[in-house]
């Protein structure tokens, strides 16, 4: 028992030190610079892989590795700050999120490309293998390896931020970044310098987890989340917060498999939404005022209002008469799969547009509306009524008071911490259908009704197989009607709801509902002192935009026949954010528009290579830098470039490529 | 020729302007003061100068030297110290800590402010040395304030406001820092002040901003006795 206890703790100690090493840099980052990089998984994954690189080669091995490797992802990260990160200082954090989330895309792409994705292996010297034995206890000496390499880094950035100039620069930055300029202090070098150490200690983290975990192209992807829940919970940008945090989350979650398994990869996000709830600024974290930069939303562009409609008319008339071309001119297959997708991921983009665009709330976990929207309505299917439209619709009712409740939990903590009270949420959902059975044998007592407990969700495999109708309670089912060229009906249901849905959502903005939220978004305060209750407006607009994101899961769901684990994955809420800002956010047809774009250029490059989601990365990156305000604001730019004719002429060069992408 | 040397600055922020044509000048070991009502861009000028903001038009030269539109770091570098509105102490760092920060700054160590020899001469600050930003008075961090930018190794100060939000008794010691650096170690200091009374009690010379441009010059004596124009550009009236 002591023995099993001991060894446990030492495990929790052994990743939680892995997670001290990977948030330490998160959060000084985050601390000087403001900057929330989802890239630091891969820069912890590109460690391992040099590593291994290294290790392999002839002349080199694992220690050579455990200097090589860092330095080299040193030179990595110095070269993301100074070339992508840099451009983007003053901006909101939120475009440093996209950024970096394309530089996931690129670096992941990247490492696949060099390396393959099969896993390698990269075996630990003899010096630090088997195990060592005192106090009459066993201990495996990798453990006490990485514990102890672990220990040395925290102190030594500890001693290197407190004692010395470097440090004391770097502390001042994080506090008030303008007046150390002001003592004529350069603090550009610093940042440089402070992004390549995080990046280097990321890598030693990937590192001296290989031997153990492996190496593959997923373990950036895998830590990440973890380590953000480290930083969150300690502090953001406090370093004592980062090593308590790791430490504390490492073992809790190694104690909690051991002994409320149900618990495990829950209680991380629990404990992070308690504590955001608590104390917002995480345990050791100062309360900062933050000076978030200012959003950059797109506004209608050179288009009139008049214009804009035909141009939506139009485009919603192609699509409805798209499928007379098909099996002529193309496949049903591209709109039954890519178009459906395409419409079902642009009314996804609409719901988060929505709060983020006019609300002004990121939401970095609104793939839970959507997970949720899409299970409920396949199980409705399964379980209850088979019915298409009723599925969908006890999903957005489910969806909505969720929203309420999760919105009333999380609006109160503002920017950052709100992404990731949200990003928490959505977590803690989607651990949800692995762990069905230890869940309902917690809710397994007699005072509570049996129908509380929950349907089996099958994990990973997901549910499919399922029979939807068209009818309430019979009728055709949804494989079998064809509409022309072997075109589902499905498609023209899916079509239907998203412009429904966008016209609602117009609606609800036209009307002082959606003005009231704007001006909030502009002037937070300023509305709130006019005498509108700001919290509650932010939370219904949350409300809506969890209906909306339901039913795109739902409608998605129907479409792939089945809903698995995927559907809740947070990669997903990534990937809304990047079609919302690639369209443009704050306009509701931008989202869609960049929806279309995403799976257009996707499509485009399949065929063309395998690294497409690199090449999608460099896309985004190149355009979050320059094109921050989206897709509908080029237009408006393009003319401004070339305004030699009086201002608000014709849109001839309108309207961009990609309504053609939806539309053809 | 002037230490200091503002010509005909424009600046503003964004679309609004806010400087319409600043000059002004700053003998060596003078004390100016620059004096306006709210808004009128005082601070807009001390931040132009420092090169906080880029200037629209105009040319700000320091000791001979074109420094129009330099960063902050550079015209830190050449010896102006700037002390912005509200003190901006870091709140976590100690009052060492907050004066070594500064230690570097463009000293060729020839004049050699170190933080002891600084922390000599600010009496209170030495007995807190050890106390964190966060903690500090405002007058102590006033005094911080001004005595980082004296380690930064400034021979021009910019004083933003130093006596705003402080007891009366607490005025009287900043001003007599302030008059102490002056003459003591010959700091050329530009006063940017609300507190009228204070400031030309303080000053050899005195510039009133309205609008953005320079509405009267000249000595301090001369201001005070000049009624007509604090009833129209300051709207108080001194006693």
């Amino acid at each position: 028992m002591a023995s099993a206890l001991v060894e446990q703790l030492l495990n929790g100690l052994t990743i939680g030190m892995v997670y001290v090493l990977l948030a330490a840099g998160l959060s000084v980052v985050f601390g000087v610079m403001d900057v929330i990089n989802f890239a630091h998984g891969e820069l912890f994954a590109l460690g391992a892989y040099f590593g291994y690189a290294v290790a392999t080669v002839d002349g080199g091995g694992f220690w050579a590795a455990l200097v090589v490797a860092p330095l080299a992802v040193a030179v990595v990260g110095a070269a993301i700050e100074r070339y992508t990160v840099r451009p983007l200082y003053g901006r909101n954090p939120l475009y440093h999120i996209l950024l970096t989330f394309g530089l996931v895309l690129v670096l992941k792409d990247g490492i696949e490309l060099v390396w393959g994705p099969r896993p390698k292996e990269l075996s630990a010297p003899a010096v630090i293998s088997g195990t060592v034995e005192a106090f009459g206890f066993t201990y495996p000496r990798y453990s006490l390896f990485v514990i102890g390499i672990g220990a040395v880094l925290a102190a030594g950035t500890w001693l290197a931020l407190n004692h010395t100039r470097y440090g004391l620069v770097i502390r001042a930055g994080s506090m008030d970044r303008e007046m150390v300029t002001y003592l004529g202090i350069d603090i550009d070098r610093y940042y440089t310098l402070v992004f390549a150490f995080g990046a280097a200690l990321a890598a030693i983290a990937g590192l001296v987890l290989a031997p153990r975990n492996g190496v593959d192209p997923g373990m950036g992807d895998s830590v990440i989340i973890p380590a953000f829940v480290v930083v969150v919970l300690g502090g953001l940008g406090s370093f004592r917060g980062a090593v308590v945090g790791g430490l504390g989350v490492g073992v809790v979650q190694t104690v909690m498999r051991s002994y409320v398994p149900v618990l495990e990869g829950l209680v991380v996000f629990l404990l992070m939404i308690g504590v955001l709830l608590v104390r917002p600024q995480g345990l050791f974290g100062d309360p900062e005022f933050e000076e978030a930069g200012d959003l950059f939303t797109a506004s209608g562009g050179v288009l009139t209002d008049a214009r804009r409609r035909q141009l939506g008319v139009a485009v919603v008339a192609l699509l409805a008469l798209a499928p007379l071309g098909s099996g002529v001119l193309y496949s049903p297959f591209l709109l039954n799969s890519l178009f459906v997708t395409v419409l079902t991921w642009a009314l996804f983009a609409l719901s988060l547009d929505f709060v983020m665009g006019y609300a002004g709330l990121v939401s970095l976990g609104h793939v839970l509306f959507y997970g949720v929207g899409a299970y409920v309505t396949v199980l409705v299917v399964m379980h209850a009524v088979p019915s298409v439209v009723l599925a969908l619709l006890v999903g957005v009712a489910i969806c909505l008071p969720l929203a309420w409740v999760i919105g009333q939990l999380s609006i109160r903590v503002a920017g950052v911490y709100f992404a990731m009270i949200t990003l928490g949420f959505a977590e803690l959902f989607a651990q949800i259908p692995n762990k069905v059975t230890q869940i309902n044998a917690l809710l397994a007592t007699p005072w509570l009704p049996t129908w509380l407990r929950l349907p089996a969700l099958r994990g990973n495999r997901g549910l499919f197989g399922i029979d939807p109708v068209y009818g309430l309670t019979g009728g055709p089912g949804v494989g079998a009607v064809q509409v022309v060229g072997g075109v589902d009906l499905l498609y023209y249901v899916v079509l239907a709801a998203v412009v429904g849905s966008y016209l609602l959502a117009r609606r609800l903005m036209q009307a002082p509902f959606g003005s009231v939220l704007q001006g909030i978004r502009e002037a937070e305060q300023r509305a709130e002192f006019v005498g509108y209750d700001v919290t509650a407006y932010k939370r219904r607009a949350f409300v809506v935009s969890g209906g909306l994101a339901g039913l795109a899961g739902g409608l998605q769901a129907l479409a792939d026949g089945g809903v698995s684990t995927s559907y809740l994955a947070w990669i997903q809420s990534g990937k809304v954010i990047v079609m919302t800002m690639l369209g443009g956010m704050g306009t509701l047809y931008g989202p869609m528009l960049g929806a279309g774009a995403f799976f257009g250029v996707k499509e485009f490059l399949l065929p063309v290579t395998e690294q497409w989601q690199g090449v999608l990365g460099v896309l985004f990156v190149l355009f979050v830098i320059f094109v921050p305000e989206g897709l509908v604001s080029i237009p408006a730019t393009v003319q401004a470039r070339f305004a030699g004719g009086p201002s608000g002429g014709t849109p001839v060069e309108e309207p961009d490529p990609v309504d053609r992408e939806v539309g053809d | 020729m002037s230490l200091l040397e503002v010509t005909d600055l424009r600046a503003g922020y964004g679309e609004t302007r806010v400087l319409d044509g600043v000059s002004l000048a700053v003998d060596a070991g003078e004390v100016v003061t620059l004096v306006g009502r709210n808004g009128v861009g005082k601070t807009t000028t001390l931040r132009a100068i420092v090169g906080a903001i880029t200037p629209w038009a105009g040319t700000v030269r320091y000791d001979g030297e074109d420094v129009t539109g330099l960063s902050p770091e550079a015209t830190v570098a050449r010896g102006i110290g700037f002390v912005p509105e509200e003190r901006r102490v870091f709140p976590g760092l100690t009052v060492t800590e907050n004066l070594s920060l500064a230690t570097h700054g463009g000293s060729d160590a020839g004049r050699g402010r170190s933080v002891e020899s600084v922390l000599d001469t600010f009496e209170p600050l030495d007995e807190r040395r050890d106390a964190t930003g966060q903690h500090l008075s405002g007058g102590e961090q006033q005094m911080l304030a001004i005595a980082r930018a004296l380690v930064a190794d400034a021979d021009l100060l910019l004083l933003d406001e130093p006596t705003e939000g402080l007891a009366p008794l607490v005025v009287e010691a900043v001003a007599d820092l302030v008059r102490n650096a002056n003459e003591t170690d010959g700091i050329t200091v530009l006063l940017v002040e609300q507190n009228v009374a204070t400031a030309l009690e303080l000053a050899d010379h005195a510039y009133v901003l309205d609008q953005g441009r320079v509405v009267y010059e000249g000595t301090a004596a001369d201001l005070e006795a000049a009624t007509d124009v604090v009833d129209r550009h300051l709207g108080v009236s001194i006693d």
